[in-house]
């Protein structure tokens, strides 16, 4: 049995039901002083090794930023640029990739809203009440907003939204979102078709609609954050056709109630958004966004001469730009940490065939890795990385170790209870002849208890540049040690995920990344003993009690509990070390001097885009 | 293992029959090395290749880097005294790459011309000899393959192979690329099943291994040189290609092809022109240099093809 | 002559389906498949989301199945959904990278033609004069520098360090209408068609020199020479005819070798072509876009070689197929 994960919103999505959370701000000065403290925190939590660099960078910029906005202009176009294209499916409920999310973070919104500091705040909703139990939320809508066709936005949206995706056929036809919509009431009859009647969202009236979960929920604000999709586009389609219908994906069919429209596109070049006159939160300044398809190569070039205004999502600018981007005087920079992580996972057991074949996650039939499987090894590697020295050189600075795994800007990382692991390979030397791992035949290499040849294989995928580069260093920092490593070929990811998850082979360490959501720091689905993601097979029941305790009511409603709990859990987890995570790169957003009022979040940079203007 | 025409060529006269050559002192090989080097091009060219094989072959003497080496520490350095070429995204040492690079790439362009070449001369030797029923299958199976889009076959091959060493990948060159020189070999033994020394041969009983052997492929031998030469080179192409777009031998294994595929990376093509245009030029001028000798031998050969 | 091309078709059929065999099986046997790899994009996601999805999409029956259900769609013109691209249909994607890996190859064809020919011709008028050299020694290089170091240099020359030519792309802007869009749409096909056409562009100029030679010595021209003809007469009205008979068969036949330089060039380039999307959806296991690009290659090499043959008949009277 897998368990869904509950990790919260996908950044992306979150990014999504931005939008709001004006009411909660002043004006604008206030907008931009609020952003330069939240700079200067960011920084100091995530790039402490970077100091001088970043840090400073930063807050020239954010000053720069005062001094020049003076007041908003109406109009002015501008120009983004990501690097691969959006695969073109342009609705929140279908599209699964970060590309797609650049427009639709214009376009479409939620009912609620992260701020900087994760909570959530009003959205298409101004407010909501919970009941006790936390088994119900009524939300009270925004009046007056209305869909970029010009119809008004009900509650009616709301119901059709997560009753699409709870609908059956809803994952047959390619979503995938069904985290939104299984805790709510008679979910499963309605998935199986057992009823018409959908119980766990009802509209109350044309603004009120009301959430009804299963179980008292700990994550209730998230799961009622998710981009609402226009009812009266979509009633008479059938779920297995909206993927393929024109307001799925078509410029200037696909409607949403954000302050930009989707109005154009040159499929794999343009995608233009032009702004939403009737936006409820007032008119945005800006005319139009468009978003260019550009090659790394050209990317910097095009920035410099002011052909394109700025490089955000998802990738940004890469660590080696980072000084020719800061050389230019009309460029500002807003570095932050990404969430997420690139690990270097160690197979504590391997799964059976049997168990491989039929999908089977059961720890009682695991097979333990010999030399892997012993704490003191897995240790004594994890001596022999110098996590600072691949932060400074292959990510020049841009990045930050990280020791749980827990986003950093979680409420919830907590690293004082994790061991912090450096380059010390006499402690890495002391663990190993602990552990009875010496060089019995003097080939300069450790042999096993047995006195038998011992070679750690290390197994890396393909489609991370710095994850690839970092495989031959790691490699050769534990052979550093006196341990063999056998590098392997590196695996496209596709194969290499297949291997991972059956895991009947041989493997020792394997490297991989994962990019979390900033919904809820809930690590379950990735570390639990039978989580499909748990590649390492790791099983340890202290570390799944205390994963399932954090998140159970009541107790878990209160937030200093939880952050006991999971501060004890990322003890478990860097003793017992699943997984040595490796850091947490930062992303680099650069963009014209003349684009004022932007205020990134730590999630993305396409915040309040109706706020934003150009000075020329 | 490197390749060497030269000695291809010297080697082979013991072969030559004698039976329908004209009483002249010299065998036909004799006259075409003497053809051949008249052709200053070719010498140089030739010359040119063998210094190529020789410094790949003692790379250890050129330099003292490890290609594989990964170092944190000097990762995309521009030249310096220690690192010539300066060194790529791991810190590994261009300028050993290239010299080593050089090793796989022509291991792989002669392994692979080999290897179709013996393909093509045992289903063009059976094709070309017995005919009918023999020929018309292999000539089918020669025309399909030759038919079908060869990259998108390589490439769907090669996706869904798990490890790619330079065994697997020569022979799915090998594999996919068979029928030209398959043809010409059968087309060549097609020109020469019905002279009289064949004729002969088969009079007096010799049996088909023998003709074959004694008489088919040392009258084939000028077309079969010529175009394995100028395959060669193809192939050298040919693995470049595959490995820059990230199809070919991964890394950390050097090879020119690979090292070139670092220019996809802008920041290395626009700021570091020392890292991927050497190997680009090695295989220019390594491709360069085979095809010139490939000229000279297909005059060598076919001295009539000269008078053109 | 319409029965034989009838029956050149129908041996396509076969040979098709040959193709599509072998890809699919190639295809079946690769270790995971599209979902696989999207799957950890987002942990958030359930892997069971993925099992079902598997389900709902026949990956998980057995090869022959699938494979009948692939080709019966086909034959009725459905290629299916992308794996990858959520919900858009093959058809849908190809079509507009097709057209651009179409005009791409058209120009360069075009810059090779126009290029290759008057050169070859005038080399083999006036052979070892200093174009004749000249164009003998572009043919070796030509011939001998892959295409991708040439496209690498095209970029960092032209592009990076002069700025004449975009690096990448097709056009612009959106919006772009008429003459505009069309300029626009060769500025940014010099750099890939160049590179693309540098091979083609040797290999005919090589060709045409030795076929107009050759024609130039031959009986008939030596008559007709004799007999008084005009020097430009004689040329245009029996060289020309004869030396572009292989030319053009030639180029029938080059079509596969072309759309596969264009698979390289267009990496080189990121076109947004067939060939940048075959790399990426043979990565990333979207087989259903594999298949379909495989068929498109397969028929258009096939339609290449037939086209060699009929015009081969049309221009060498002699020449009669039944």
């Amino acid at each position: 049995m897998i368990k869904r994960s509950k990790f919260s919103l996908a950044i992306l999505m979150l990014v999504l039901v931005l939008g709001v959370f004006l009411a909660a701000c002043g004006g604008d000065s206030d907008d931009n002083n609020d952003n330069n403290n939240n700079d200067d925190q960011t920084n100091d939590q995530t790039n402490d090794n970077n100091d001088d660099n970043s840090n400073d960078s930063t807050n020239d910029e954010g000053n720069d930023n005062d001094s020049a906005s003076g007041e908003p202009q109406m109009g002015g176009k501008l120009v983004g640029a990501m690097d691969t294209a959006p695969a073109g499916v342009f609705n929140p409920i279908f599209y699964e990739e970060a590309y797609e999310a650049n427009i639709l973070d214009f376009t479409h919104e939620g009912l609620l809203s992260q701020d900087d500091t994760l909570q959530f705040g009003p959205g298409l909703a101004h407010d909501w009440d919970i009941n006790e139990d936390n088994t119900e939320i009524t939300l009270y809508l925004e009046e007056g907003v209305k869909w970029h066709d010009g119809e008004d936005f009900t509650a009616d949206d709301v119901v059709f939204t997560y009753r699409s995706i709870a609908s059956p056929g809803y994952i047959e036809a390619g979503g995938v979102r069904t985290e939104y919509v299984d805790k709510l009431v008679g979910y499963e009859d309605f998935v199986n078709g057992d009823t018409d009647e959908f119980e766990g969202v009802v509209a109350e009236d044309e603004l009120t609609v009301t959430f009804k979960f299963a179980q008292p929920n700990v994550t209730i604000l998230k799961d009622v954050a998710f981009p609402i999709i226009p009812e009266h586009v979509f009633a008479d389609v059938p779920i297995g056709e909206m993927p393929e219908h024109p307001g799925t994906l078509d410029a200037g069919e696909v409607i949403g109630t954000g302050p930009f429209m989707f109005t154009e596109m040159l499929e794999r070049e343009q995608y233009v958004l032009e702004k939403n006159p009737d936006y409820w939160q007032g008119e945005p300044y800006l005319d139009s966004i468009t978003w260019r398809i550009v090659e790394g190569s050209v990317m910097l070039g095009l920035l410099e001469n002011g052909e394109i205004d700025f490089i955000a999502d998802p990738n940004g600018v890469a660590a080696q730009d980072y000084e020719s981007v800061a050389g230019l005087d009309h460029i500002k920079i807003h570095e932050q940490a990404d969430f997420g992580y690139q690990l270097m996972g160690f197979i504590h057991n391997h799964r059976t065939a049997e168990d491989a074949e039929s999908g089977t996650i059961n720890p009682d039939n695991w097979v333990p890795n010999e030399d892997m499987g012993d704490p003191l090894v897995r240790q004594a590697i994890a001596w022999t990385i110098d996590r600072q020295a691949i932060v400074d050189q292959l990510l020049l600075g841009h990045g930050s170790v990280i020791n749980a795994p827990i986003a950093q800007q979680f409420w919830a990382y907590d690293e004082s209870a994790a061991t912090l692991y450096e380059k010390d390979l006499d402690k890495a030397a002391e663990l190993l002849d602990e552990a009875g791992y010496v060089d019995a035949d003097g080939d300069g290499y450790r042999d096993t208890p047995d006195g038998e040849e011992w070679v750690v294989n290390l197994n890396y995928p393909t489609g991370n540049e710095l994850r690839e580069r970092s495989a031959p260093i790691l490699a050769q920092m534990i052979e550093e040690a006196g341990i063999q490593v056998d590098l392997r070929q590196p695996k496209e990811m596709t194969a290499y995920v297949e291997d991972l998850t059956n895991n009947t082979g041989d493997w020792d360490i394997y490297l991989l990344g994962w990019s979390l959501g900033s919904g809820d720091p809930d690590p379950s689905g990735l570390w639990r003993s039978q989580d499909a993601y748990n590649f390492g097979r790791w099983n340890n029941p202290d570390s799944d009690q205390l994963i399932a305790d954090a998140i159970t009511p009541p107790d878990a409603f209160e937030q200093s509990y939880r952050e006991e709990v999971y501060s004890e859990w990322q003890g478990y987890f860097s003793e017992d070390l699943p997984a040595l995570l490796l850091y947490a790169q930062n992303k680099i957003y650069g963009f014209n001097e003349r684009l004022n009022g932007v205020n990134p979040m730590p999630y993305g940079f396409n915040n309040d885009p109706h706020l934003w203007w150009v000075s020329e | 293992m490197q390749p060497n025409p030269q000695e291809t060529l010297s080697t082979q006269p013991e072969l030559t029959p004698g039976d329908n050559q004209k009483n002249t002192s010299k065998s036909p090989f004799q006259l075409a090395f003497r053809r051949f080097l008249k052709n200053k091009m070719a010498v140089v060219s030739l010359i040119f290749l063998l210094l190529i094989v020789v410094i790949c072959i003692l790379a250890p003497v050129f330099t003292d880097q490890d290609p594989e080496l990964t170092d944190l520490f000097k990762i995309e350095q521009g030249p310096t005294d220690e690192h010539i070429l300066g060194t790529n995204g791991t810190g590994q040492d261009n300028f050993s790459r290239l010299l080593y690079g050089g090793r796989i790439s022509l291991l792989v362009g002669f392994s692979a011309m080999f290897f179709t070449l013996t393909i093509g001369i045992l289903l063009g030797s059976l094709a070309g000899y017995y005919g009918g029923k023999v020929d018309s299958i292999i000539m089918r199976a020669a025309d399909i393959m030759l038919m079908l889009p060869f990259l998108v076959l390589t490439l769907t091959i090669i996706a869904i192979l798990e490890k790619i060493t330079i065994p697997i990948f020569v022979t799915i060159i090998a594999v996919t690329s068979w029928p030209n020189l398959t043809r010409i070999i059968r087309g060549t033994y097609l020109s020469l099943r019905e002279q009289e020394f064949v004729l002969g041969a088969r009079a007096i009983g010799a049996s088909d291994f023998r003709i074959i052997l004694k008489h088919f492929i040392p009258n084939a031998i000028g077309p079969i040189i010529v175009n394995a030469t100028l395959m060669m080179a193809t192939y050298i192409i040919i693995e470049s290609a595959l490995s820059f777009i990230g199809f070919g031998i991964p890394q950390p294994t050097p090879t020119w092809g690979n090292m070139l595929s670092e220019a996809m990376n802008v920041r290395i093509l626009r700021d570091h022109p020392e890292a991927w245009i050497p190997p680009g030029i090695a295989i220019f001028v390594t491709v360069l240099a085979i095809n010139f000798i490939g000229d000279g031998l297909r005059d060598a050969f076919d001295p009539k093809s000269k008078q053109r | 002559m319409y029965k034989y091309i009838i029956r050149r078709i129908l041996v396509f059929i076969p040979m098709l389906f040959a193709l599509t065999v072998i890809v699919f099986g190639l295809a079946q046997a690769a270790p995971g498949d599209a979902l696989t790899g999207q799957q950890l994009a987002d942990p958030r996601v359930d892997p069971e989301v993925y099992e079902k999805q598997r389900e709902a999409l026949g990956l998980n029956d057995p090869i022959p199945v699938q494979y009948a259900k692939w080709i019966s769609n086909v034959a009725q013109g459905d290629f299916g959904k992308s794996l990858v691209f959520n919900g858009r249909s093959v058809a849908d994607l190809i079509e507009a990278r097709f057209a651009n890996t179409l005009y791409l190859g058209i120009f360069s064809l075009f810059i090779t033609i126009v290029v290759a020919i008057p050169i070859g011709i005038y080399s083999a008028r006036k052979p070892y004069s200093l174009l004749d050299y000249a164009a003998t020694g572009f043919g070796f290089l030509g011939l001998a520098i892959p295409n991708f170091f040439f496209g690498l240099i095209a970029i960092y020359v032209l592009s990076i360090n002069l700025g004449w030519f975009p690096a990448q792309g097709t056009l612009s802007g959106p919006g772009m209408a008429g003459f505009e869009a069309f300029f626009s749409r060769l500025h940014h096909m010099v750099l890939p068609g160049i590179t693309l056409g540098l091979a083609g562009t040797a290999t005919y100029m090589r060709y045409m020199r030795s076929e107009v030679l050759d024609v130039l010595g031959s009986d008939y021209i030596r008559t007709a020479k004799a007999k008084g003809m005009s020097d430009s007469n004689v040329l245009y009205k029996h060289t020309l005819r004869n030396a572009l008979i292989p030319i053009i068969t030639l180029m029938g036949f080059e079509i596969g070798v072309l759309l596969s330089g264009a698979v390289i060039t267009e990496q080189v380039f990121q076109y947004p072509g067939l060939g940048t999307l075959f790399i990426s959806s043979v990565t990333n296991r979207d087989f259903p876009v594999v298949m379909a690009i495989t068929l498109i290659l397969g028929i258009l090499i096939l339609i290449g070689n037939l086209l060699a043959d009929i015009f081969y008949s049309i221009v060498d009277p002699r020449i009669r197929y039944d």
